[in-house]
């Protein structure tokens, strides 16, 4: 039995061990996971050409949403004692204390898309989801001439990375004094059925007067879309600003319902948060902060080159199966 | 050889095979892990099992209220929602600076104060408990969000409340967090309490069968109204370990967790009719459920598989009951 398990532990050792990055997202039905999952799998084959193996484990909290799910995904990784961890937090707070035992048990972690209340991290790879919500503020006064009345439908609350988002949609929006607010305290939830509900709810109160809408992130755009089109109120009647690029977007802004999408490289994101953190364990050293880019997509422009890699991202090219 | 002889021994032989169901469930689950050869070295060391006792902590002491409720022929529906606003209350009440003790005694009092309201009306107006503790879990829900006023309540500062699920020195198994111990304490407390104590044998008669229950002089509706507060102590003493393991108040947190604690108090044994249960053999099967997770986590399954695999657990423990209960019953 010992020679068995010396002989196992050799031949194993003769191998070039692979690193093990656990990459955990804060769901994994939306299509902004799927292309960050792409991106890490982008990562490891060109690492792999390299002469670096590395293996990723993907692994998103068994009930999305659910913040103390995903501190049992962390915990279960670094029992597992993985080389290094990738993490989206679902809260900038309530992750603090797992990712500081991750830490603590030598383990390295990349916090990615979402920011976290704490300086143990190596690295912060994200959109700047402030710019990215004044883009949209911007964009959404030069299209209604700057004055009209405007809708914030925010996500959820803790979520750092749409809190920023909608922090900078209103700063946006301060160089048009014409436009007023009428309701940014109404949260779109974790899901699209949620998201879809409470856009109904919200356009039964407002949708008559209302003249532009925006959305802080995927589900939250599709769901609101789909409910102005209920009311007949789509197709430019009242603008639409939406962020992320999930194909039922794409499709709403080709038929003419969705008047501009502010697009993160969620490709990029887990390109990047992959490649920093192998990175760090060969010990080099790598930027605390790492932005990915964000860009302001509208039905002019999505057909230009540059905008199509990121609008249609290459998924089935990473993710078979 | 005589019958009762014969009969004892069916007993005898129906308890053993209650008692340790859950654990052949545990050895199962434990030892599947060790298929794998990659999971093998780091899956049995201290440190995750480490992790694995404290993610049980909350569904255990929730099982522990959740198993006397079953026992007595009732449910409770309310407890991820009471889970969910007994951890704002704690917050809130850390929030404006209010010291350790009181605020895990009045954070208990809320889980109880609820227990009672559905215990009322329950033994009260002769409500159906499904459907009370069905509501209770809207009710409660909403108090929670606005209390916490739509958002997580964060406070400053450590306190002995966060203290509690913290785990100090992630690669040995000891120390455990206080959490843990708590609630091994409190399960031992509790089937001694179930199996010994007068009020522990009037849970089992009034869910065998109410109407002999009260025909026997046993005060049913007070009992019941005792039955659901005290569990609801149990429930506000989740909420605390939420609480602490989070390190905020969560209005949205432990949606469902009602379902993961009904899933081990029945992998436990108990049966939904009434009657029977063990409270050790609930916590055995919280236990059963936070290895799978664990495992299947590690193992890299995708969540899908795990949440397939629980479910068929659930259903080959009642299968197992109705095949104990035949056999009694032969």
């Amino acid at each position: 039995m010992a020679l068995l398990l010396a002989m196992e532990t050799s031949t194993r050792a003769a191998a070039v061990e692979p690193y093990q990055i656990a990459v955990i997202p804060k769901g994994t039905t939306h299509e902004f996971w799927k292309s960050i999952h792409a991106g890490t799998i982008k990562a490891q084959r060109e690492l792999e050409a390299e002469g670096i193996p590395v293996r990723i484990l993907w692994k998103g909290p068994l009930r999305e949403d659910d913040r103390d799910q995903q501190i049992q995904v962390v915990e279960n990784f670094t029992a597992r004692r993985v080389s290094g961890i990738m993490l989206a937090p679902l809260d900038s707070q309530a992750l603090v204390k797992p990712v500081g035992n991750a830490v603590a048990a030598r383990i390295p972690v990349v916090v990615f898309d979402s920011g976290l209340k704490s300086d143990k991290h190596v690295s912060y790879v994200a959109t700047d989801n402030f710019k990215g919500g004044q883009l949209a503020g911007e964009h959404m006064g030069k299209i209604l001439g700057g004055k009209g009345k405007v809708i914030l439908l925010r996500y959820a609350v803790g979520s750092a990375s749409t809190e920023e988002r909608e922090a900078g949609f209103l700063d946006g929006l301060k160089k048009f004094p014409g436009i007023t607010l009428l309701s940014a305290d109404q949260y779109a939830g974790p899901t699209r059925e949620t998201a879809y509900a409470n856009s109904q709810n919200l356009l039964n109160r407002f949708g008559r007067e209302v003249d532009g809408i925006f959305a802080v992130n995927e589900n939250s755009t599709i769901g609101m879309t789909k409910a102005l089109r209920d009311i007949g109120r789509a197709g430019g009647k009242v603008k639409m600003i939406g962020f992320d690029a999930g194909s039922a977007s794409i499709k709403d802004m080709k038929s003419g319902d969705v008047q501009g999408l502010v697009v993160q490289n969620p490709v990029r994101m887990g390109y990047l948060g992959v490649k920093t953190l192998v990175q760090h364990l060969q010990g080099k050293p790598v930027e605390k902060k790492i932005d990915t880019g964000v860009v302001l997509v509208t039905p002019s422009n999505m057909e230009q080159q540059e905008f199509h890699e990121i609008l249609y991202p290459p998924i089935s090219q990473y993710l078979d199966k | 050889m005589t019958t009762e002889q014969e009969q004892r021994r069916k007993v005898i032989r129906s308890r053993l095979l209650t008692l340790a169901g859950p654990f052949i469930g545990l050895l199962f689950v434990t030892s599947l892990f060790a298929l794998s050869s990659e999971l093998r070295p780091v899956f049995y060391t201290g440190a995750n099992w480490k992790n694995i006792f404290t993610q049980t902590v909350i569904v255990s002491i929730g099982a522990l209220g959740m198993t006397m409720i079953i026992i007595s022929g009732g449910i409770d529906l309310s407890v991820g929602s009471v889970v969910a606003l007994t951890s704002v209350v704690g917050a809130r009440l850390l929030e404006h600076k209010v010291s350790a003790p009181v605020t895990i005694l009045a954070t208990l009092l809320t889980g109880g104060l609820v227990g009672l309201l559905n215990g009322s009306m329950i033994a009260g107006f002769r409500m159906m408990p499904f459907v009370v503790t069905l509501g209770m879990m809207g009710v409660t829900r909403g108090a929670a969000k606005w209390l916490a006023d739509n958002q997580t309540v964060n406070f400053d500062g450590e306190s002995m409340v966060t203290r509690v699920m913290e785990k100090v020195s992630p690669d040995t198994f000891f120390p455990l967090p206080s959490g843990v111990w708590i609630a091994l304490l409190l399960t031992l407390l509790m089937s001694v309490f179930m199996r010994c104590t007068v009020f522990g044998r009037y849970v089992f008669a009034i869910g065998s069968n109410e109407a002999t229950a009260r025909l026997c002089g046993i005060a049913v509706r007070p009992y019941k109204v005792l039955i659901y507060s005290i569990a609801g102590l149990f429930f506000g003493l989740a909420g605390l370990m939420q609480l602490s393991r989070l390190s905020q108040g969560d209005p949205s947190v432990a949606i469902g967790l009602e379902l993961d604690i009904i899933a081990a108090v029945v992998i436990g044994g108990a049966s939904l009719n009434g009657g029977s249960g063990s409270v050790i053999g609930a916590v055995v099967g919280a236990l059963v459920m936070a290895v799978l997770r664990s495992g299947s986590s590690q193992m890299n399954w995708p969540n899908y598989v795990q949440e397939i695999i629980i479910g068929i657990v659930i259903i080959l423990a009642v299968g197992l009951d109705r095949f104990r209960q035949s056999q009694a019953a032969r």
